[in-house]
C-alpha cells in the first residue's frame, strides 16, 4: 500500500517538476529576447511581459494537475486514501501526458514567444500575432492536461 | 454582416482653393486621399518642405516631455483622465498662442539648468578631492618648492606604505600622513631638490599618486583660481561650498519659473495638435495633381457618406467639380466593416486576422456567437467574469475613450457577461459552485462537458463547411458546392449519428454524401486519377476529426480555471489557521491569488478561442488580403477633437 501511494505522489511531483522545467526554460528565453528589446525601447515593457508571460501556463497546468492528485490522496483536508500498488502506477502514468507535453512544449513556446518579441519589436502594432504563434504550441500542453484530468477522473480509489 | 460599398471620388478644383479644401476633407474624415496617377495625367509631383513644421513639432513635444515632471494628477486620476478638448472649426484659434517664446524660454531654463547641474556635478568632485586632506593645517602658499626643497602630496597604496618607511630614513625625504582610508594613505612629501629624479623614480616604483596642487593640471585648475596664498584645505572647501550653495539657490530659481511655464501646457498640447495636422495636409498635397490653375484630388469615400461629403464642399461649389463612381474591376478598394453595434466590438477579431478580400464577405457576425460562447466557457469563473465587465463598464463610463481602445473594452465587457452567465451554470463564484444553478459540474463529470465541447465544435466545423459551399456556388462552381462540400455536410453528422445509433438509414447517408466526395473531388478527366483521387480527398476526414477534437481544449481550460480558484481558497483556508494574522494572510492570498488566475484564465481563454476561429474556423472559408481604410483625418496626440 504505500509503494502504491508513494507512486501516486511520484506522479504529482514529476508534473510540477517538468512543467515547471519547460516553462522556466520558455519563460527564460522569452525574457532574456525581451530584455535586449527593453534595453532600446524600455516603454514596450507592458506588450512585451504579454509573450514573456505566455510560456509560464505548462508550470501552471502540472501545479494544477499535482493539486489534483493530492486532491484524489487526500493529502488536502480530508484523511489520506489507500492507494493498491496498480493504482499508484495508473496515477502516475496519468501525470505523464501534463508532464512530458508541458516539458517540450514549454521550450518550444518559448521559442516561438522570443522570436515574437523581435517581431514585436519591429511591428508594435502585430502584437496579437505571435500571441496566437505561441498558443499554436501550447495547444498540446492543453491536450496533455485535458487527458491527464480525464485520466485522473477515471482512477477510481 | 457586410462590406460597406466604397465609391471613387474625384475632385477638380481651383488652385486658389486647394488648401481650404484639403482643410474641409481633413476635418471630415471621409475620404482616403490615393495618390494620383502622375504618368496618366501627365503631371509632375510636387515636393513638399516640412522642416520646419517638424522642427517645430520636435521641439513642442520635447519642452512637453521635459515639462510633464510637473505633472500632479495621481496614478488613478490619470488613468480616468479625459484629454482637452478642441472644436475641429475652431482649432486654428490655438496657434493664436505665443508658442515660440514659450518654447525659447523652456529651452534656455533647460540649457542653464543643465550648465548648472554639470557645474555642481565638477564642485563635488573637487570636494571629494580635497577631503582626505583637509586635515593639513598649513597655507596653500607654502606647498610651494623652495630653493632646495620639493613639496609633493598625494596618496598611497596601503599595501606600499612599509617601503616608504623603509626609504624615508635614508634618502633624504621627510613625510608626514594627513589622511588614511581603508585603501589609501594620504600623504605630503618634503624631499632635497638634488634627489628629485631618484626619489621620483622610486615614488613611481612605489605607485604614488600625486596631486599636483600647485601646479594647473586638469582639475585642480579652477581650484587654484580661487585660492590664496594664506588659505588652507578647510578655506578652500569652505569656498567651494559657498559656492554650491549660491548655485544651488540658482537652480531653485530655475524650477520655480520652470513650474509657472508648465501652466501653458495644455496651450503647447493644442498647438502641437494643429501643427501635427497641418504638417499632414501639406504632405497630403504631394499626393495630389496640379498643374498652374487646378488642382486634381482623387480617393475613396463610404457611399453612404457621398451625401455628407458633397454638403461639406458646397461653400467650394463655385470653384471645385465633385465626380463618384463605382470601384473598376482591376482597381483594389479599401475595406470597410459595417456591422450593427453589438456585433461592432467583434470587428477586432476579424481585423486581426486580415480584413477580407474584394468580393469576400464579414465573418463578424459568424464567428461573433462562438467567440461569445467559447471565453465564457474557457473563463467559466462568473466572480471574474463580474469583475472585468463592471471594471471595462467604469472605464468606458469615466475615462470616455474612443476608437479602438473604446471597441476592445466593449469586447472586453461583452466577454465579462459570457463569462458571469456560463460560469454560474457550468464553473463557480470565485471559487465556489452555486450548485442549484448549475446544469453541469465539470469536475464531477467531465465527459459530459467533453461531449458538449466537442459539439459546439462539430457546430463551428460543419457550419465553416457550410460557408465554403456558399463562396463555392457563388464562383459558380455549383459540381463542387453540390457534391463535394455537401458530401461532407451530409458526411459528417450522419456518420457520427452511424457511430452513436447504428441505425442504417444514417449509414446510407454517410456513404452517400462519401460517394458525392469520391466522385466530384477530383477535377481529373481521367476517371481512374479522377476514382482515386477523390478517394484520396476522403481522407480529409481526418483533418475535420482533429478540428472536432481541438475544441477540447475548451474544458481544459474550464477546468484549469475552477480548479486554481478552488487551491486558492483551499490556501486560504489554511491560512486561517495562522493565530493572530490568519485572516490577514488568508485575504491577502485570496485576493492575489485570485487576480492572477483571473489573468492568466482571460488571457488563456481569449487567445485559445481566437485560435479556434482563425485556425479552425477560417480556414474553412476565409480568405483575406482586403486593405484597411485610411481616411485623410485629424490625427491628435493629446487632445480630442470634437
Amino acid at each position: 500500500m504505500a509503494l502504491g501511494f508513494t507512486l501516486a505522489v511520484f506522479g504529482g511531483a514529476l508534473a510540477v517538476v517538468l512543467g515547471g522545467i519547460g516553462s522556466a526554460i520558455g519563460v527564460g528565453l522569452a525574457g532574456q529576447a525581451s530584455s535586449g528589446v527593453m534595453s532600446e525601447d524600455p516603454g514596450k515593457f507592458g506588450s512585451l511581459l504579454l509573450l514573456v508571460a505566455l510560456p509560464g501556463t505548462q508550470g501552471i497546468y502540472g501545479f494544477l494537475s499535482a493539486f489534483l492528485v493530492m486532491l484524489k490522496l487526500g493529502l488536502v483536508g480530508e484523511a489520506l486514501k489507500s492507494v493498491s500498488v496498480y493504482q499508484g502506477w495508473q496515477i502516475l502514468i496519468a501525470c505523464f501526458p501534463v508532464a512530458f507535453a508541458g516539458l517540450v512544449s514549454g521550450i518550444h513556446q518559448g521559442k516561438v514567444c522570443a522570436s515574437g518579441v523581435y517581431m514585436v519589436a519591429k511591428q508594435p502594432k502585430d502584437l496579437m500575432k505571435p500571441v496566437i504563434m505561441a498558443a499554436l504550441v501550447e495547444t498540446y500542453a492543453v491536450l496533455g492536461l485535458l487527458i491527464t484530468i480525464l485520466l485522473l477522473s477515471g482512477i477510481q480509489l | 454582416m457586410s462590406i460597406a460599398q466604397v465609391q471613387k471620388v474625384q475632385v477638380v478644383a481651383h488652385s486658389g482653393v486647394k488648401m481650404e479644401v484639403l482643410s474641409a476633407l481633413q476635418e471630415e474624415g471621409l475620404v482616403q486621399v490615393e495618390r494620383t496617377d502622375f504618368e496618366e495625367l501627365g503631371l509632375n509631383s510636387s515636393s513638399v518642405d516640412v522642416y520646419q513644421l517638424e522642427h517645430n513639432l520636435y521641439r513642442l513635444s520635447h519642452a512637453l516631455d521635459y515639462l510633464s515632471r510637473w505633472d500632479e494628477t495621481g496614478f488613478a486620476k490619470k488613468l480616468f483622465a479625459q484629454k482637452p478638448q478642441m472644436k475641429r472649426e475652431k482649432k486654428d484659434e490655438a496657434l493664436w498662442f505665443d508658442y515660440l517664446s514659450v518654447l525659447n524660454e523652456v529651452e534656455k531654463i533647460e540649457t542653464k539648468k543643465n550648465e548648472l547641474l554639470s557645474e555642481l556635478k565638477f564642485l563635488k568632485k573637487e570636494m571629494e578631492f580635497l577631503d582626505p586632506f583637509k586635515g593639513l593645517e598649513l597655507p596653500l602658499g607654502l606647498l610651494k618648492p623652495t630653493e632646495t626643497t620639493e613639496v609633493l602630496i598625494g596618496s598611497l597604496l596601503v599595501s606600499r606604505y612599509e617601503d616608504l618607511q623603509k626609504i624615508s630614513g635614508e634618502e633624504g625625504l621627510w613625510y608626514e600622513v594627513v589622511s588614511r582610508d581603508k585603501r589609501r594613505f594620504y600623504l605630503l612629501l618634503v624631499y632635497h631638490k638634488q634627489e628629485r629624479e631618484r626619489i621620483e623614480q622610486i615614488l613611481r616604483e612605489l605607485h604614488f599618486a600625486p596631486f599636483y596642487f600647485t601646479e594647473p593640471v586638469q582639475i585642480t585648475e579652477p581650484l587654484l583660481s580661487k585660492t590664496e596664498e594664506q588659505d588652507r584645505v578647510k578655506d578652500v572647501m569652505r569656498k567651494i561650498d559657498e559656492e554650491m550653495q549660491v548655485k544651488r539657490e540658482m537652480l531653485e530659481e530655475l524650477e520655480k519659473e520652470e513650474k509657472k511655464l508648465f501652466e501653458h501646457r495644455e496651450q503647447l498640447m493644442r498647438v502641437h495638435d494643429v501643427l501635427l495636422n497641418e504638417k499632414e495636409r501639406i504632405f497630403c498635397t504631394s499626393l495630389l495633381g496640379e498643374t498652374e490653375r487646378v488642382v486634381y484630388l482623387e480617393g475613396w469615400v463610404c457611399s453612404s457618406d457621398v451625401k455628407e461629403l458633397k454638403s461639406k464642399l458646397q461653400p467650394y461649389s463655385e470653384v471645385t467639380e465633385l465626380y463618384f463612381r463605382d470601384p473598376l474591376p482591376e482597381e483594389d478598394p479599401p475595406v470597410i466593416l459595417e456591422n450593427p453595434k453589438p456585433g461592432k466590438p467583434f470587428e477586432l477579431i476579424t481585423k486581426l486576422y486580415g480584413l477580407p478580400q474584394r468580393g469576400s464577405f464579414d465573418p463578424t457576425l459568424l464567428l461573433a456567437p462562438f467567440f461569445f460562447l467559447f471565453v465564457g466557457l474557457c473563463v467559466s469563473e462568473a466572480g471574474y467574469g463580474l469583475l472585468v465587465a463592471l471594471l471595462s463598464f467604469l472605464f468606458i463610463k469615466f475615462a470616455k475613450p474612443r476608437g479602438g481602445l473604446l471597441q476592445f473594452l466593449k469586447l472586453l465587457m461583452l466577454l465579462g457577461i459570457s463569462t458571469v452567465i456560463l460560469g454560474t451554470l457550468v464553473g463557480g463564484w470565485f471559487g465556489f459552485p452555486v450548485r442549484p444553478l448549475m446544469i453541469l459540474d465539470p469536475l464531477q463529470n467531465p465527459l459530459s462537458f467533453l461531449y458538449l465541447a466537442l459539439a459546439l465544435g462539430f457546430i463551428q466545423v460543419w457550419f465553416g463547411t457550410l460557408l465554403s459551399m456558399v463562396n463555392s456556388l457563388k464562383n459558380r462552381s455549383y459540381l463542387q458546392a453540390l457534391f463535394v462540400q455537401g458530401g461532407w455536410l451530409l458526411l459528417l453528422p450522419s456518420l457520427v449519428l452511424y457511430l452513436a445509433k447504428r441505425g442504417s438509414i444514417w449509414g446510407i447517408l454517410s456513404l452517400a454524401g462519401a460517394a458525392g466526395i469520391v466522385l466530384f473531388a477530383s477535377p481529373s478527366r481521367n476517371p481512374f486519377a479522377r476514382f482515386f483521387g477523390g478517394l484520396y480527398s476522403l481522407y480529409d476526414i481526418s483533418r475535420y476529426l482533429a478540428d472536432v477534437l481541438s475544441y477540447s481544449r475548451l474544458l481544459a481550460l474550464g477546468l484549469a480555471t475552477t480548479v486554481i480558484a478552488m487551491v486558492v481558497n483551499n490556501l486560504c483556508q489554511e491560512a486561517l489557521g495562522i493565530p493572530w494574522v490568519g485572516w490577514l494572510i488568508a485575504a491577502l492570498i485570496f485576493v492575489g491569488g485570485h487576480l492572477f488566475n483571473l489573468g492568466i484564465s482571460f488571457l488563456g481563454g481569449f487567445v485559445h478561442s481566437m485560435r479556434l476561429q482563425f485556425v479552425e474556423f477560417f480556414s474553412k472559408f476565409f480568405k483575406s488580403g482586403g486593405s484597411p481604410f485610411k481616411p485623410f483625418e485629424l490625427k491628435s496626440k493629446f487632445v480630442e477633437f470634437i
